[in-house]
């Protein structure tokens, strides 16, 4: 039985240190202007201020599949969202399906029109030879095939950003989701530090 | 080790469930209204939870999705959760994909129909071989350039939409990878000279497009389609509105096509994905339509009618056909005297012995 794996950004340890978005573009040499990871950051300045750093979820009924023209996503055993640049016309459908804005388009074309699409896959390469050169052109590292978990999980500082197997990523949210219950509650519930208030107010920035 | 990890954490549930009643009344009466809104089964706000249910929903004030800040510079960054995504994609699968597919094979069905039914309409009263000046060589060549970038763009922007149901299993996905890739090349291209030559067609053809009092009767007989005659003028009244609605419909084409073509070749404007998926919902639309549309015009234009095809292909029409279907124009330029040069066809006598000759 294979993995199922996933990613789990903890919005209360994320501290935008970017250092995620850096190793990803490091270990996968992406283009110039790829990311295929970022960090984003609600209520900036405010009280409540919150940093969660997004790539491709690999979701289980992926929008981006789904709408593909030419069908050139599949998903692994692992549940890892791929895609094959072979096939890939660089449309730029699956960036409007996305809800997490992971696809990402190199300008290199003619009248900066869209390229093969790129984006994240969770270390684990592309349809090319497994280690072989051109996977690594096309899609990057493939760490999963060396044992490793992806390079940006790896990296967090605070253990912010989770990557592996979703029963186990899970088990450790749910676990610091208990203690800071605990702490709270030792404190009766006056110190409501850790509270997101989902008022913006009108002071969202665009 | 582990079991007494296990053992502690057990014991931790079973205090937090014992604890609920009391620290959901202490976070009310301390917050008030405030922590109603929040979801807190065992009243402790979990933050992550409240955090993710506000970048999922739209701004209440905006109406668009909520915008943070993000390091990273591109198109989007700093939209968390891109909420009209799975709206478009609903709307792509489950309407646009199927609908699109019976409204062109409606059409054909229609037309083929229609040829069961009425057959090929002749010109009644013969070729008189006497040719009328209909179109001027700049309108044929405008008429023929935007005719033929528009069958491109169709067909490969019908490749972009259901080839993946049609073609795709077929002949597998390599090559209408292939296919598909050298089709969007070859859309994207062709599609601003489209642009172009389509704002051209809308000067060359708006004389004698406005319509009139004589389209409305036109309108009223149903063309003269069934049988009976509809008087027309230069243009019938299905000319005129297959002509705007080229235009109109053309238009919003063309403005959503150069957005999705050029993503980002205006910085400035920043278009969110919201506004891609609005382009590309009016975009697929309106160009369905027309394609749809243009079936019956080609149709017409072709295989339906005698003495229709050779006007614009060489810009002269036989008098016979244009007393026909266009007898109101003919009329005119019997009076305006521009057939005195080849006048012998406009009187009955000479006629019949063209006829017999």
């Amino acid at each position: 039985m294979a993995a199922n794996v996933k990613f789990y950004c903890d919005s209360e340890r994320c501290i935008e240190c970017n250092a995620c978005v850096t190793a990803c573009k490091n270990e996968n040499e992406v283009p110039w202007g790829i990311n295929r990871r970022r960090v984003v950051t609600v209520k900036d300045g405010e009280p409540g201020e919150r940093s969660l750093s997004v790539a491709c979820m690999h979701c289980t009924d992926a929008p981006c599949a789904a709408v593909c023209p030419v069908d050139c996503f599949y998903t692994t055993d692992n549940g890892i969202v791929l895609h094959d640049k072979d096939i890939c016309i660089g449309c730029g459908y699956c960036s409007y399906a996305c809800p997490f804005g992971a696809p990402q388009f190199p300008t290199s074309g003619a009248f900066s029109s869209r390229g093969k699409m790129d984006k994240c896959t969770f270390c684990a390469g592309g349809p090319e030879e497994t280690g072989s050169v051109d996977e690594y052109k096309k899609y990057g590292a493939n760490r999963l095939a060396e044992g490793k978990l992806p390079l940006c999980a790896e990296m967090c500082a605070t253990k912010a950003l989770l990557a592996g197997d979703a029963n186990t990523v899970s088990d450790i949210y749910r676990k610091r989701v208990i203690s800071r219950s605990m702490s709270t509650l030792a404190s009766s519930g006056a110190i409501q530090q850790n509270g997101f208030n989902p008022d913006f107010s009108g002071k969202v920035t665009k | 080790m582990n079991q007494i990890k296990q053992f502690f954490l057990f014991g931790l549930v079973i205090f937090l469930f014992n604890l609920s009643p009391i620290s959901i009344s202490n976070v009310h009466a301390a917050d008030g209204e405030k922590a109603g809104q929040n979801f807190s089964p065992l009243g402790v706000e979990s933050p992550a939870a409240d955090l993710w249910r506000a970048v999922r929903q739209r701004n209440p004030e905006g109406g668009e999705n909520l915008v943070g800040r993000s390091q990273v510079k591109g198109p989007n960054a700093s939209t968390l959760i891109n909420v009209g995504g799975q709206e478009w994609r609903n709307w792509r699968n489950s309407k646009l994909i199927p609908y699109s597919m019976y409204a062109l094979g409606g059409m054909l069905l229609v037309i083929v129909l229609f040829r069961l039914i009425r057959g090929k309409i002749k010109i009644k009263a013969g070729r008189s071989g006497k040719k009328i000046k209909r179109f001027t060589n700049f309108q044929r060549f405008v008429h023929w350039t935007v005719a033929i970038l528009f069958v491109i763009l169709g067909i490969t922007g019908v490749i972009l939409t259901l080839g993946r149901y049609g073609l795709l299993p077929l002949i597998g996905k390599e090559a209408f990878g292939f296919i598909a890739y050298y089709g969007k090349l070859l859309h994207n291209y062709l599609g601003p000279v489209f642009s172009v030559m389509l704002v051209v067609m809308l000067f060359t053809f708006i004389k004698g497009n406005m319509f009139n009092w004589t389209d409305i009767k036109w309108f009223l007989k149903g063309g003269g389609l069934f049988g009976g005659h509809a008087s027309a003028g230069r243009y019938n009244g299905g000319e005129k509105a297959w002509y705007w609605i080229a235009m109109l419909a053309g238009i919003v084409v063309v403005i959503s096509g150069l957005i999705l073509n050029f993503p980002q070749l205006i910085p400035i404007l920043n278009l969110s994905s919201e506004q891609f998926q609005q382009a590309q919902f009016l975009h697929a639309v309106g160009s369905i339509g027309l394609f749809v549309v243009s079936f019956g015009h080609i149709y017409m234009g072709t295989f339906a009618m005698e003495g229709a095809f050779e006007a614009m292909r060489t810009g002269e029409c036989d008098s016979n056909w244009a007393k026909e279907h266009h007898d109101i124009w003919y009329e005119e330029l019997q009076r305006d005297g521009s057939l005195t040069m080849n006048d012998t066809a406009s009187n009955p006598s000479s006629n019949e012995t063209a006829q017999t000759a």
